[in-house]
C-alpha cells in the first residue's frame, strides 16, 4: 500500500474493500437484492436467472462491497464452496413464501456452516427472509425457527424481512453487516 | 412442520438421502399412481401437483391441484377417475398443458383448470336380437314379463354381450319393470365400454414440449390413439385381454411402442403398423406395477416379485420383495444420469431399485398407494406419495445424495467376480487326465476292491477288540460299562483318575475289580488292584490312584487298565493309558 493510499485511508477518503458472498436457493431473489443495493443509475431493469455467478460492486457510507452473486440453481450450487475462502461476510437469501423448499435451504445452510473454510471462522452472516410482501410468506421469526438459526453460536448473524422488488428491509440488513465488519476490523 | 425433526430421528438411514419437505397425514387424498401427475399448468416454471381424488369411492370425487404445500384449486368430478395425464394439445402460446381425466366412457379435458372438452368413446355393436326385442317392446307388442324372458334367453347364448340398460332391467323386481320399460323404451339402445388406462404419446417430435396424442385402453380390449386437437381416433388396436397398465414411447408419426399389462396376467407389446400385439410376455402372477427403464420393462407382480424383461420379451432378472407391491414409479434424474425404480410395499416401505439392487429404503408412516417422482415447484428430484389413510408425503432428494450399488444387501459378494490365478495345464496333467479318461472302469474297480478290503480289515480288528475286551466299552449285555481315564500332573508323580459308568437302564453291577498292568521298572503304583463298589446305573464313579515314575531318562510307556469280574478270566473291558513323559526328577 502506497503512502497516498494510506493517507487517503486515514482521512477516510478511500473506503475499505470487503468481499461478500451472496447465497441462497434459485428464485429466492439474490440478484434482485444486489441490484437494489447498487446505485440507481447502475441498476438493471430485467433480472434473469444467474448462470454460474456474477460479480457486483456497491458502496455504503464507510465500506466498498464486492459481492459474488452465486447462482442458486441446483446444478451450480457445487460452485459455492470455491468462493468461501475469499468471503469476509455471507448474505443468505431465503424465499419465505416457499415452505416446501425450506428444508432444502436448511440443508444448504448446514452444508455451508460445516464447510472447513467457514466452520472455524467468525464470519458474519446476514439472512434476508425475502418476498415478505407475498400473501403466504412466513415471518422472519418462523423462517429462523425452520432454519434452526439459534444453533449458530460462534458467528454473528442477523435476519431481516425484506421485499427486494420494492427495496424494503435491505438497508437495515446492510447497515448491520457494515457494523459487524467494522467491529471485526478494529 | 414441527414434526420434521422427529421424522429425521425415526428414519436415520432414509434421511441421509431424502429431505422431509412436507407431511400431511390428513390431506384427504385418496388416489392411485395413475391419477397423479406433475405439470407446469400456468407456464410460470413452477410445476403443480395434479391429483384425481377418488374421494370416498361413491362421491366427493375431485380434481385437486397443489402448489407447494397448499391446495391451489379443486374441481368436482362427475365420476370416478381411472386415469389422469397432462399433455400439450396445440402449438399456441403460452405453452400450458391441458389435463385429461378419464372416467367411465369419457375423457374430460381441462385447460387452465376449466372444463374444455368432453370426448366420448365410440359405442359398441349392439346385439340385433336384443334390438329386435326392444323394438317390439316399444310397439307395446309384448309385456315386461315376456320381454324379460326373451332377454334372458338372448343373454344365455348371445355372442355379443347385452347393453347396460338390458342388464339393469333383468335385475329389477317385477313391480318396477313396467315403469322402467316405459321410461327407456323410446331411447335407442347403446352399448358403451369404459376406459381402464390412459397415457400420452408424442405426435411427431421428441421434444419435452411437443404436442402429444392420448392413448387409451378400454374394457372392450382395445387401444385407441386420439388426435390431440380434433379428438378423432387416429389408430385402433386390439388386445387379447383387458389392458390395466400402459407405458408408451416413441412418436406417433414415426415409430412407437405401447407396452400393455393385461388382466389375464400377460404383457403385450404393440408397435406402429401392427393391429395385433407383436410380442407377448407371460407372467407367473398378475402385474401390479409397470415401469419402463430405457429399453427394458420392470414389472411388479402380485407374488411379491419384481421381474425385468427386454422389449422383445426376454427375461433379464427376478427380485424377491419382502412384502406385496402396492404401486411402482420411475425415478428419473436426467441431469445426474440416474434411473431407478420406486416400489411401494404393503409393509410401509418404499424401495429404490437400480436394476435388481436395492439402493435405498424409505420408511413411511402409512401404506403408500400412489407415487410420483419429478419436478415439483422448482425442485427437480421431488418424490410425492399419497397414503392409504389419505396422507400426502413430499420428500426431496438431497443434492449430495449418492446411490451406491454397494448399499444393497443382496447380490453376489465382490470376491466372486475376482478371477483366480489358475496355473496353466501342464503336460503331466493332460496325460493324467487322458489316462483317467481311458481307464476309468478299471480304476473304479480297483478302488472299490481296495475299499472293500479296508472295510473288511476294519471289521476284523473291531471284532477282535470286542472278543478280547480290549475296548474301553464293555460288549457284554449283563455288564454294560463305560470307562475313561485322565492323567494329571507333570511327574514324576501322576494322578490317574478312572471314570466308570454303568450304562444299563436299571440294573446295578456288582463284584467288579480293577487291575493295572505296567512296566515295573518304569512305574510304581501304590495300589495296583482294587475292588469297585456297586455301580448304580447312570452315575459316574471317579476312582483315583497315584503312579510314580521311576526313570529319569525321559521315557514313557503305556499302562493298561483291566476291569474284571469275579470268577471270570477275561476282562470286561480294557483301557490303554498313554502316560506322559515325566518332566520332574524323582526326589529319591
Amino acid at each position: 500500500m502506497g503512502l497516498f493510499d494510506k493517507l487517503a485511508g486515514w482521512l477516510g477518503l478511500k473506503k475499505k474493500e470487503v468481499n461478500v458472498i451472496c447465497l441462497g436457493l434459485d428464485n429466492s431473489g439474490k440478484t434482485t437484492i444486489i441490484n437494489q443495493l447498487k446505485p440507481s443509475n447502475a441498476q438493471a431493469q430485467d433480472i434473469v436467472p444467474t448462470i454460474g455467478f456474477s460479480i457486483e460492486k456497491f458502496k455504503t457510507s464507510s465500506l466498498s462491497f464486492t459481492v459474488f452473486d452465486m447462482s442458486g440453481q441446483g446444478r451450480y450450487r457445487n460452485l459455492w464452496e470455491h468462493y468461501y475462502k475469499e468471503g469476509q461476510a455471507i448474505i443468505f437469501v431465503i424465499d419465505s413464501s416457499d415452505k416446501l423448499r425450506m428444508v432444502v435451504a436448511k440443508e444448504e445452510l448446514d452444508t455451508l456452516l460445516n464447510h472447513p473454510d467457514i466452520k472455524h471462522r467468525r464470519i458474519p452472516i446476514l439472512f434476508f427472509a425475502n418476498k415478505m410482501d407475498l400473501r403466504d410468506a412466513l415471518s422472519s421469526v418462523k423462517v429462523s425457527q425452520l432454519l434452526c438459526l439459534e444453533n449458530i453460536k460462534d458467528k454473528p448473524w442477523h435476519i431481516c424481512a425484506s421485499n427486494a422488488v420494492q427495496g424494503e428491509g435491505l438497508q437495515e440488513g446492510v447497515d448491520w453487516l457494515q457494523d459487524q465488519i467494522r467491529t471485526m476490523r478494529t | 412442520m414441527s414434526s420434521v425433526p422427529v421424522e429425521m430421528k425415526d428414519g436415520a438411514v432414509s434421511s441421509s438421502k431424502w429431505l422431509d419437505a412436507h407431511y400431511d397425514p390428513v390431506a384427504n387424498l385418496y388416489t392411485f399412481s395413475s391419477c397423479v401427475t406433475l405439470a407446469d399448468l400456468h407456464g410460470d416454471g413452477e410445476n403443480k401437483l395434479v391429483v384425481g381424488d377418488l374421494g370416498t369411492g361413491a362421491g366427493n370425487m375431485k380434481l385437486k391441484v397443489y402448489r407447494g404445500t397448499g391446495l391451489l384449486s379443486e374441481n368436482t368430478l362427475l365420476d370416478l377417475p381411472t386415469g389422469l395425464v397432462s399433455f400439450l394439445m396445440d402449438q399456441h402460446e403460452p405453452r400450458t398443458p391441458a389435463i385429461a381425466v378419464a372416467s367411465g366412457p369419457f375423457i374430460y379435458i381441462y385447460k387452465n383448470l376449466r372444463p374444455y372438452f368432453k370426448f366420448t368413446l365410440p359405442t359398441l355393436e349392439i346385439n340385433p336380437l336384443e334390438q329386435d326385442v326392444w323394438n317390439q317392446a316399444r310397439g307395446d307388442m309384448i309385456d315386461p314379463m315376456t320381454l324379460k324372458e326373451m332377454l334372458e334367453g338372448i343373454r344365455d347364448k348371445a355372442d355379443i354381450p347385452l347393453s347396460v340398460r338390458t342388464l339393469r332391467f333383468l335385475m329389477l323386481e317385477p313391480q318396477e319393470m313396467e315403469s322402467y320399460v316405459n321410461l327407456h323404451k323410446e331411447q335407442p339402445i347403446r352399448r358403451q365400454t369404459v376406459i381402464t388406462c390412459i397415457a400420452t404419446l408424442k405426435k411427431n417430435m421428441a421434444d419435452d414440449d411437443a404436442v402429444s396424442c392420448l392413448v387409451i385402453g378400454t374394457e372392450s380390449q382395445d387401444v385407441y390413439i386420439l388426435d390431440p386437437e380434433a379428438f378423432t381416433i387416429l389408430s385402433k388396436m386390439s388386445l387379447p385381454s383387458v389392458p390395466t397398465l400402459m407405458d408408451v414411447t416413441g412418436q406417433f408419426d414415426i415409430e412407437f411402442r405401447i407396452i400393455v399389462a393385461c388382466r389375464n396376467g400377460n404383457i403385450y407389446i404393440l408397435r406402429r403398423d401392427s393391429q395385433k400385439p407383436k410380442y407377448c410376455i407371460e407372467l407367473s402372477s398378475h402385474p401390479v406395477g409397470l415401469v419402463r427403464m430405457g429399453k427394458n420393462v420392470v414389472v411388479g407382480c402380485a407374488q411379491e416379485t419384481m421381474q425385468s424383461f427386454t422389449q422383445k420379451g426376454k427375461k433379464l432378472w427376478t427380485t424377491y420383495l419382502p412384502a406385496p407391491v402396492t404401486t411402482m414409479a420411475l425415478l428419473d434424474l436426467p441431469t445426474r444420469g440416474f434411473q431407478a425404480v420406486l416400489v411401494a410395499l404393503a409393509n410401509c416401505e418404499v424401495h429404490v431399485y437400480r436394476d435388481k439392487n436395492l439402493v435405498s429404503t424409505i420408511k413411511t408412516q402409512d401404506v403408500v398407494t400412489s407415487i410420483c417422482f419429478g419436478r415439483y415447484g422448482r425442485e427437480d428430484g421431488t418424490l410425492i406419495m399419497t397414503t392409504k389413510g389419505g396422507g400426502l408425503i413430499v420428500k426431496i432428494l438431497k443434492r449430495t445424495a449418492v446411490f451406491d450399488d454397494r448399499d444393497s444387501i443382496s447380490g453376489p459378494p465382490v470376491a466372486q467376480s475376482i478371477r483366480l490365478n489358475v496355473p496353466k495345464k501342464t503336460k503331466l496333467y493332460v496325460d493324467q487326465t487322458m489316462r483317467e479318461r481311458e481307464n476309468a472302469v478299471a480304476m473304479h474297480r480297483a478302488f472299490q476292491m481296495d475299499l472293500s478290503r479296508l472295510r473288511l480289515a476294519a471289521a476284523r480288528a473291531y471284532v477282535k477288540a470286542l472278543e478280547s475286551s480290549l475296548t474301553p466299552m464293555s460288549a457284554s449285555l449283563t455288564e454294560p460299562l463305560k470307562m475313561n481315564a485322565v492323567v494329571q500332573g507333570l511327574g514324576p508323580s501322576f494322578k490317574l483318575t478312572l471314570n466308570i459308568q454303568n450304562t444299563a437302564a436299571c440294573r446295578p453291577v456288582m463284584n467288579l475289580a480293577i487291575s493295572f498292568l505296567y512296566d515295573e521298572n518304569l512305574y510304581s503304583m501304590r495300589t495296583a488292584f482294587f475292588k469297585i463298589p456297586l455301580l448304580v446305573p447312570g452315575l459316574n464313579y471317579p476312582i483315583d490312584t497315584f503312579v510314580e515314575c521311576l526313570s529319569d531318562k525321559g521315557i514313557s510307556d503305556i499302562i493298561k487298565v483291566f476291569v474284571l469280574k469275579e470268577g471270570k478270566s477275561t476282562p470286561l473291558l480294557t483301557a490303554h493309558i498313554n502316560m506322559p513323559v515325566s518332566e520332574g526328577l524323582a526326589l529319591n
